[in-house]
């Protein structure tokens, strides 16, 4: 976004010496925010106006890197407050705390159940994405060893969590080349550690004991000359965190202020840790770290994540593949729909109501619906015949009956021509599959 | 989208008379008309007629006239500080001033007046000089009012700058200047100065008034204009107002967004007679 008239005004120096060819600096500053000058023309113009007038130009919230190659975890570079306003752009990453005073063998077996957490949403795989190594024991050498550990079990990105630059630095000699998120820098340390995550080259995250002390500091780590931040506000109640979180987006979109203009991590602990956790999701969160590995905590999470990240623009579609409602046999009937997937819930969950075990049968239609598919040649009697073949459908049921939605009625001739099916033509609207079925469908 | 009726100005035949005799009714009957028909604000001018020493007292009386019958706010219609401030002093709630011109003697009577006051003020992009030409003439002088705003500390949100519309058969090259003027108007600061247009000014002297005041109303609207002083009491004009909201995703769509509109002005005006009725007039 290009700085206002009004902003580069400020940034003049007010002499109206016309140097710059314009009668006043007010008609220059028009004249760089339409696009017609550049600074350059203005011989007074100071170093502090040429730097900020630069930032301008540069993303509201910038993009950083997590670990190293192609498995990096890359976040920022977000752009809204709200998702239906564009878009979330970087899924939050999710990462889990293990502590380096359990013993060797506990550590190995923690990591490996962190590992195992991978689910599978909508035909993809999604897992946490960071194993964060915290240090409470008070001995460098035990940390030291636990991030070893840590970097041999697991294929995730690290997290440092170790405010001692020393210590620190110890763990980096080992695993610097997988250039973990270094935790924190504060008020005491932020010297050190800007040193080291600038030597390795890695993303460092800044703590402030509020909102003030954290742009102070962030701007004092971004003069020292680092720029891959992550910020942290310090707040670990869940209402405090809510509100910093919102200010800082708010800020770095709204108001360009480049102390905020970096993702945030966010910590989750105690009773409530995953409706915590699904809040920092919900609002801005780069990194949201916890300390359960139970996968019925990071289930919702994971879905809520995905659920959220997912481009509003764009339709969300399901697998297309033979799905199941209790438990057919070869008798049972096939409903034809699309993958769009509101179009397939609302088959499935009218179909669940007419309590007749059936199969559905969503062809892929780029996600979208039954009537949009058709007029858009997504929905043709070939693609179905072809979908009816490869789908495996054939070897599960022996008779020969497909459903289709009767906005397709249409398509019935030529649909038997070409897959040789009897093809029912269904009710218009899903809602009237029970009364369908208890009409024309008998084994 | 801000409404400003139009109608309570002394270039009215109705309302010079009303102001000659001091006659209340007229006055008020067109302000409740007007808040019945959908404006926020109730524009006041005294009109010419009045002399110049006149105008202050009869500009109190206006606000005062106005303001019993409707509890709108209103927007203070004139070229004499005096009569503005007069009004200013009487009114409830946050007024509008109409209007400082970009001439520096003028901006430096009149913005420290809205700041004072707590009031937003129309500012024309224009000077002794007159009306500019295109539309890079009259952001410069939109660029004057912004950076003399800020310099006195009037929010940018309390600036609406007007980029003055003339009539199409007289000058029918400045319309699109016009717009080009609102679209750039948000380049000028952040939050962006509103804008404003005296939108019956476009159709003077001229036939089929309403359809060029509306077409010209949803040109200017597609363009970002934030306020319109216009004719409250054109019905299809409101409605080509209503349909814009729309179709610029102001208002979320419902079939019934046309009844929507007229129930959301009529459920306000309620709200405003009954806060006017219960208020210490």
């Amino acid at each position: 976004m290009a700085l206002t008239g009004l902003a580069i005004y400020k940034l003049l120096p007010k002499t109206n010496c016309k140097e710059c060819g314009q009668a006043t600096c007010l008609a220059f500053a028009m004249q760089i925010a339409a696009g017609k000058a550049g600074l350059d023309t203005c011989p007074h113009v100071s170093a502090e106006a040429r730097e900020t007038l630069s930032a301008a130009s540069e993303p509201p919230v910038a993009l950083v890197r997590i670990g190293a190659g192609e498995n990096a975890l890359e976040i920022g570079n977000e752009t809204v407050l709200f998702r239906h306003d564009k878009r979330f752009v970087h899924p939050t990453g999710i990462g889990i705390i293990v502590p380096d005073t359990l013993d060797d063998g506990v550590l190995a077996e923690q990591i490996g159940r962190v590992n195992r957490l991978s689910f599978d949403r909508l035909g993809q795989i999604h897992g946490v994405d960071l194993l964060a190594v915290r240090h409470e024991s008070g001995d460098p050498e035990r940390y030291v060893r636990a991030v070893r550990a840590a970097a041999v079990h697991t294929p995730l990105n690290l997290v440092l969590l170790c405010a001692e630059p020393g210590t620190a630095e110890r763990a980096l000699e080992a695993v610097g080349e997988r250039k973990p998120l270094l935790h924190a820098a504060h008020a005491e340390n932020l010297e050190a550690m800007v040193a080291l995550a600038r030597r390795y080259d890695l993303a460092l995250a800044v703590r402030g004991r509020n909102l003030e002390e954290l742009a102070e500091l962030s701007g004092r780590a971004v003069q020292a000359g680092h720029k891959q931040l992550v910020l942290d506000s310090g707040a670990r109640d869940v209402g405090r965190v809510l509100a910093d979180q919102t200010q800082i987006r708010r800020l770095a979109v709204n108001k360009r202020f480049r102390p905020f203009g970096f993702p945030t991590i966010c910590l989750a602990a105690g009773e409530n840790a995953v409706l915590d956790a699904a809040v920092y999701i919900g609002k801005y969160a780069a990194v949201v770290l916890l300390e359960t590995a139970d996968p019925a905590d990071l289930l919702p999470l994971i879905t809520w994540r995905l659920n959220v990240y997912t481009d509003p623009q764009k339709p969300i579609a399901i697998e297309a593949k033979v799905y199941e409602v209790g438990n057919p046999g070869p008798e049972d009937p096939v409903f034809l729909t699309t993958n769009f997937s509101l179009t397939y819930f609302c088959v499935r969950g009218d179909v669940e109501a007419a309590r007749v075990p059936a199969y559905i049968l969503p062809v892929d239609t780029d996600g979208t619906s039954v009537l949009t598919a058709w007029a858009a040649g997504k929905m043709t009697p070939e693609k179905i015949g072809t979908f009816l073949e490869s789908s495996g459908i054939t070897k599960r049921v022996q008779h020969r009956r497909l459903i289709i939605p009767g906005g397709l009625a249409v398509l019935s001739g030529k649909l038997r021509e070409v897959t040789g099916w009897e093809v029912l033509v269904g009710p218009r609207e899903s809602a009237a599959i029970p009364a369908f079925l208890r009409e024309y469908w008998s084994r | 989208m801000i409404l400003i009726g139009e109608r309570i100005n002394g270039m009215f035949r109705d309302i010079r008379e009303a102001i000659q005799e001091r006659q209340s009714g007229p006055v008020a009957e067109r302000a409740r008309l007007q808040a019945r028909a959908g404006a926020h604000y109730l524009d006041l001018s005294t009109g010419p007629a009045v002399d110049a020493g006149e105008q202050p007292a009869v500009m109190e009386w206006l606000v005062r006239v106005a303001q019993e019958a409707t509890g709108l706010p209103c927007c203070l219609d004139s070229v004499n500080p005096e009569a503005i401030e007069a009004g200013l002093r009487v009114h409830r709630g946050k007024a509008l001033i109409n209007s400082t011109s970009a001439d520096q003697e003028r901006m430096d009577l009149l913005f420290p007046l809205a700041v004072r006051h707590g009031a937003a003020i129309i500012g024309l992009a224009m000077n002794q000089q007159g009306v500019p030409k295109d539309a890079s003439d009259r952001l410069a002088l939109a660029m004057e009012l912004v950076a003399n705003a800020d310099a006195h500390g009037l929010p940018m949100e309390d600036l609406f700058v007007d980029p003055l519309v003339l009539p199409v058969n007289v000058a029918q090259d400045h319309a699109v200047e016009v717009l080009e003027t609102i679209r750039q108007a948000k380049l000028l600061a952040a939050p962006p100065p509103r804008t404003v247009v005296g939108l019956s000014n476009i159709s003077q002297r001229m036939i089929e008034r309403s359809l060029i005041n509306r077409t010209f109303l949803v040109m200017a609207m597609a363009a970002g204009l934030d306020a319109a002083i216009l004719d409250v009491e054109d019905e299809a004009l409101l409605d080509a107002a209503a349909t814009a909201n729309i179709l610029l995703n102001r208002e979320v769509y419902c079939d019934s967004f046309l009844k929507v509109f007229r129930k959301n002005i009529e459920r306000r005006s309620q709200e405003l007679e009954y806060r006017s009725q219960s208020s210490e007039f």
